[in-house]
């Protein structure tokens, strides 16, 4: 493969690139370069099997530019390596880890090092070839076996037809008179340059089964289908388990998702009643209003019962077995024999109130008896909402909640659950808020300040109702606090509002000199 | 004449004012040559076949474990809360330990101008690379998920939306790792390429020429050539030595920069890299005593080179040994109790048996070397070099292990063991290395040629005022 030059099929004489000298040590080598620099050839060449100490200075070759440019490439590597950390760590990606800031200097100096490195080292071998002109496969003075041993042995000397001085004659003679081991022009290489036929057919089978799984890839990420992804691993994302309204063959009833079991309540949904527990009198908004206030009053309860109320009173009970039997159970019996009742009552049972459905006298009839015609009171919305405004709240705090220790209490307990948005002194400016207001992401609704005149003339039911139940973005708090806890608050609260509005003649006289005031 | 008798010189010998051959029996550029040719142009030696059918037996072992455990999980080690690193890193930082000493002895040693490190260096670096690659595949398959370590990669992917943590140690070792094995692989690559055209150069086939032709990309030996690889192997030694010390480093960084007593010291770094220098000398040695005796290169590598090694052995293993003192001083010293703890804990806790079998191996064994005899006897020094690989393979395992069977909650304290997939995969990647290493002996040049035809031409030149161009004692 080496022994190769662009063929030229005239019968002519080879074409000269020039003269090659053996020598069969270094130091004639040396001896005939000099006598060839000092007779003016420049574009001369010594091939030696191992760097020769001297032969630069012989032959008069410059120092190479090599070093600046792996020093160029060495900066540049540094370069890179702190863009993208930077990049990276502190402007596209940033969050905080170990108490570092977002552009962590001395923690990005390793990686810069070592990229510093690695761009210099490939520079610097990429570069040595480039510069040397390599890969070279085919070269001339490959031609003639004896020059084998240049990587061997021997050391050859080259002037180069295409030096400015180069006569044919002359430089011979100039050659032989350093007494060379031999003596011979560098010729054109007759022989193919073509790559052998297995070589191509092999490059070419290569080429063509490495893009198989390309097209393969792109096939599966361009095309539909209806099945799901391949996944050579599952990872994660496919465990042996079931989720919500899939169907499996351990139940008799085929349904992942199980009905509550009788008689027990599920977790989350357990909703003492009471006023204490509402804010509100429940036996007031049964006396306010009808099915509405029924609704109001059953929203906390278990859905279970909820469901259960309107079947206790509904005498027909035509479908009775729907909302417990499973779906598995109901349909041997047929699809229209399940439905002989109207369909309107059980499709509409979640919103009865909106309209006058038949359905409506039975069920509030069921929740509270006494009062079932007061439709037009109904503070609820179209929607179904209940207006907060005009429910009976508490006015007054239930017994045994208004009392020192529950005021320390409360204290403590705002300061760790509400304090953070709401903030200490409850102007809803906590750290929470402050960091939201910060990021300023758009989607964050700031914690109201507990100060607003709204709030103030809230009935302290109504506050305890909101800590129970949550407002807007806030959560309920009903699972983190107890109750007696949510009263405790709800005094502090009281007291912080207070505290703002509060006049000189509320605190006692005994203290008043201690606020500076006469 | 020229002698490739087995008979082996003995140059450890000082003679004051006279510097000792590093090339002995009468070699002359010719037989340097034919002597390194020869291993990869003669009929394969009988030893080989075996040699390499068993240790690729035992790598095709280790990937089908590598198979089992991508299928199975990371369940089938022994790994357990709190010691979530166990053997995958241990073998780790071994493994990469080892890859220190090619490069070293290439870039380091040429920058001090010690002469002695060419005839050692390709096999070094072959070695070098070798462990690298057996060092890589721990981390990978560590990961739990191997198919997605290339998130590894700073790369911009929109199904992730994220990237490295640059803050973190563990990805800057990912980066020194790998800067280390893709320059330590184009430093022996430069190197080998004026090698490569020997072999074209002497090859009887077409397509042997055509193979080694295409590897050795064209090289002539045309002296401008030579100047710039002389100028970039200077650069890329410069470049390398810092490299060398930095990879050690920064995979203690790993542990230094964690909170975990017995880990969280500034020690770590120097230490680490000594532990390196003296794990990948004693490996050398361990491999090329019996690779300068098969292949009958003993006037290559001499007496003096290994001696050389040994000399480092001994130096370095001192340094661990300093440092081990050094960490029980500092438990002591800075009265702090829970590093207190975490050093008596390794000496005399449940892992005694691995802190003593670790001094064992790694303080007292390299002490031999203190008496010739020992140094200069191929055998005795092979013994102790693989003592040493044994005692640095145990000294991550104490570090790595003691550390965190005992971390800051007493209630998950626990004996770490090791299951068998454990002691499988340790096994296996020594095939992988041996199966690595026998490929390159029968097939790449495992002498620099070029440079110790360099080194002899130096030799024969400062003995060319006596007229006499032999060796002699």
């Amino acid at each position: 493969m080496a022994h190769k030059h662009k063929t030229k099929k005239e019968p002519a004489a080879p074409k000269s690139f020039g003269w090659m000298a053996e020598f069969v040590d270094e130091q004639q080598l040396l001896v005939a370069a000099r006598k060839l620099r000092d007779s003016g050839y420049t574009k001369t060449d010594a091939f030696t099997p191992f760097p020769v100490h001297g032969i630069d200075e012989a032959l008069g070759i410059k120092p190479t530019i090599l070093p600046f440019i792996v020093l160029c490439a060495g900066m540049t590597g540094t370069c890179t390596a702190l863009l993208l950390e930077w990049y990276t760590n502190a402007f596209d990606y940033p969050y905080i880890i170990s108490g570092k800031p977002f552009a962590s200097w001395p923690a990005f100096i390793p990686v810069s090092f070592e990229l510093t490195i690695l761009f210099s080292a490939f520079t610097t071998f990429l570069g040595m070839l480039a510069l040397n002109g390599l890969p070279k496969f085919s070269n001339p003075v490959f031609t003639n076996p004896r020059f084998d041993r240049a990587t061997n042995d021997r050391f050859f000397l080259y002037v180069d037809s295409k030096d400015r001085y180069y006569n044919r004659d002359a430089v011979h003679k100039l050659l032989k008179d350093t007494h060379p081991e031999s003596l011979e022009e560098v010729l054109e290489d007759e022989s193919s340059a073509d790559i052998p036929q297995p070589i191509w057919m092999g490059i070419t089978t290569l080429a063509i089964f490495s893009l198989i799984p390309l097209a393969a890839i792109y096939l599966i990420r361009e095309s539909r289908s209806e099945e799901p992804r391949f996944h050579i691993f599952l990872d994660m994302d496919f465990q042996p388990k079931k989720k919500s309204q899939q169907t499996t063959t351990i139940f008799a009833d085929g349904r992942v998702t199980r009905p509550q079991v009788a008689g027990t309540i599920a977790r989350g949904q357990y909703a003492p009643t009471g006023s204490y527990y509402l804010g509100y009198d429940p036996e007031k908004v049964a006396s306010l209003e009808s099915a509405k206030a029924t609704r109001f009053v059953t929203l906390g309860q278990p859905p279970a019962e909820t469901a259960g109320s309107p079947e206790e009173g509904t005498p027909p009970a035509p479908q009775e077995p729907a909302p417990t039997a499973p779906a598995a159970e109901a349909k041997p019996t047929g699809t229209p024999a399940t439905t002989p009742a109207p369909a309107a009552p059980t499709a509409t049972e979640a919103t009865p109130a909106t309209e006058p459905a038949p359905a409506q006298p039975p069920a509030a009839d069921a929740a509270k008896p006494a009062d079932a015609a007061a439709p037009a009171a109904a503070p609820a919305t179209a929607t179904g909402e209940v207006n907060l405004d005009t429910l009976p709240w508490l006015t007054d705090f239930p017994e045994g909640v208004a009392t020192e220790a529950n005021m320390a209490r409360g204290k403590q307990r705002f300061e760790i659950y509400c304090g953070a948005c709401h903030g200490i002194t409850g102007d809803g400016n906590g750290l929470v808020a402050g960091r939201a207001a910060e990021l300023a992401q758009g989607y964050w609704t700031p914690p109201t300040s507990l100060h607003d005149a709204k709030i103030r003339q809230q009935p302290v039911g109504r506050i305890f109702h909101t800590i129970t139940n949550g407002k807007g973005k806030m959560g309920g708090y009903s699972s983190q606090i107890n109750a007696e806890d949510r009263w405790a608050i709800a005094l502090y609260v009281r007291a912080l509002q207070r505290s703002r509005n509060a006049k000189i003649e509320d605190v006692p006289e005994g203290e008043r000199a201690a606020l500076g005031n006469p | 004449m020229a002698t490739t008798a087995t008979a082996s010189v003995d140059n450890t010998i000082e003679v004051p004012g006279r510097r000792a051959d590093l090339v002995t029996g009468n070699q002359t550029y010719g037989s340097i040559t034919d002597m390194v040719c020869r291993i990869a142009e003669e009929k394969t030696p009988a030893f080989w076949y075996p040699a390499f059918g068993a240790s690729s037996l035992v790598a095709l072992m280790f990937v089908s474990l590598i198979g089992y455990l991508i299928l199975v999980g990371v369940g089938i080690w022994g790994n357990m809360n709190p010691v979530f690193w166990a053997w995958p890193i241990v073998n780790f930082v071994f493994w990469v330990g080892i890859g220190h000493a090619g490069t070293l002895i290439s870039a380091i040693l040429y920058l001090f101008r010690q002469n002695w490190r060419t005839s050692i260096n390709r096999a070094a670096e072959a070695m070098t690379i070798f462990a690298v690659v057996c060092a890589g595949i721990f981390p990978g398959i560590h990961v739990g998920r191997a198919w997605l370590a290339f998130w590894l990669t700073p790369y911009p992917s929109l199904n992730l939306w994220m990237w490295p943590q640059f803050r973190s140690p563990l990805l800057w070792d990912v980066f020194a790792v790998g800067t280390y094995a893709s320059v330590s692989l184009v430093f022996w690559y430069m190197g080998m390429i004026p090698d490569l055209a020997t072999f074209r150069d002497r090859a009887k086939t077409k397509y042997r020429r055509m193979i080694y032709g295409i590897l050795s990309l064209g090289w002539t030996g045309s002296s401008r050539h030579w100047m710039r690889y002389e100028k970039a192997y200077m650069l890329l030694a410069a470049l390398a030595a810092p490299l060398v010390l930095s990879v050690h480093t920064v995979v203690s960084f790993d542990f230094a920069v964690s909170q975990l007593p017995g880990w969280h010291t500034t020690i770590f770094p120097p230490y680490f890299v000594a532990g390196a220098i003296f794990s990948g000398f004693a490996m050398v040695v361990t491999l090329l005593v019996p690779v300068r005796a098969i292949f009958k290169i003993e006037h290559l590598i001499t007496l003096r080179h290994l001696e050389n090694m040994n000399k480092i052995i001994l130096a370095t293993g001192s340094l661990v040994g300093l440092a081990y003192g050094t960490e029980f001083f500092i438990a002591w010293y800075s009265q702090n109790q829970y590093e207190g703890f975490a050093f008596i804990n390794r000496a005399f806790g449940p892992y005694w048996w691995a802190y003593w079998t670790m001094v064992t191996c790694n303080v007292i064994s390299p002490q031999l070397f203190w008496f010739k005899k020992i140094r200069t006897s191929p055998f005795l020094m092979v013994v102790v070099s693989i003592f040493v690989n044994i005692g640095m393979w145990f000294e991550r395992f104490v570090i790595t292990i003691t550390s965190l069977s005992r971390d800051f909650l007493p209630s998950s304290w626990g004996y770490y063991q090791p299951t068998w997939v454990d002691g499988l995969m340790l096994f296996g990647s020594f095939g992988v290395f041996f199966t690595l290493f026998l490929l390159f002996c029968r097939f790449l040049p495992i002498v620099a040629m070029s440079e110790v035809k360099g080194i002899l031409a130096i030799q024969n030149h400062e003995k060319h005022g006596h007229g006499d161009h032999g060796s002699h004692h």
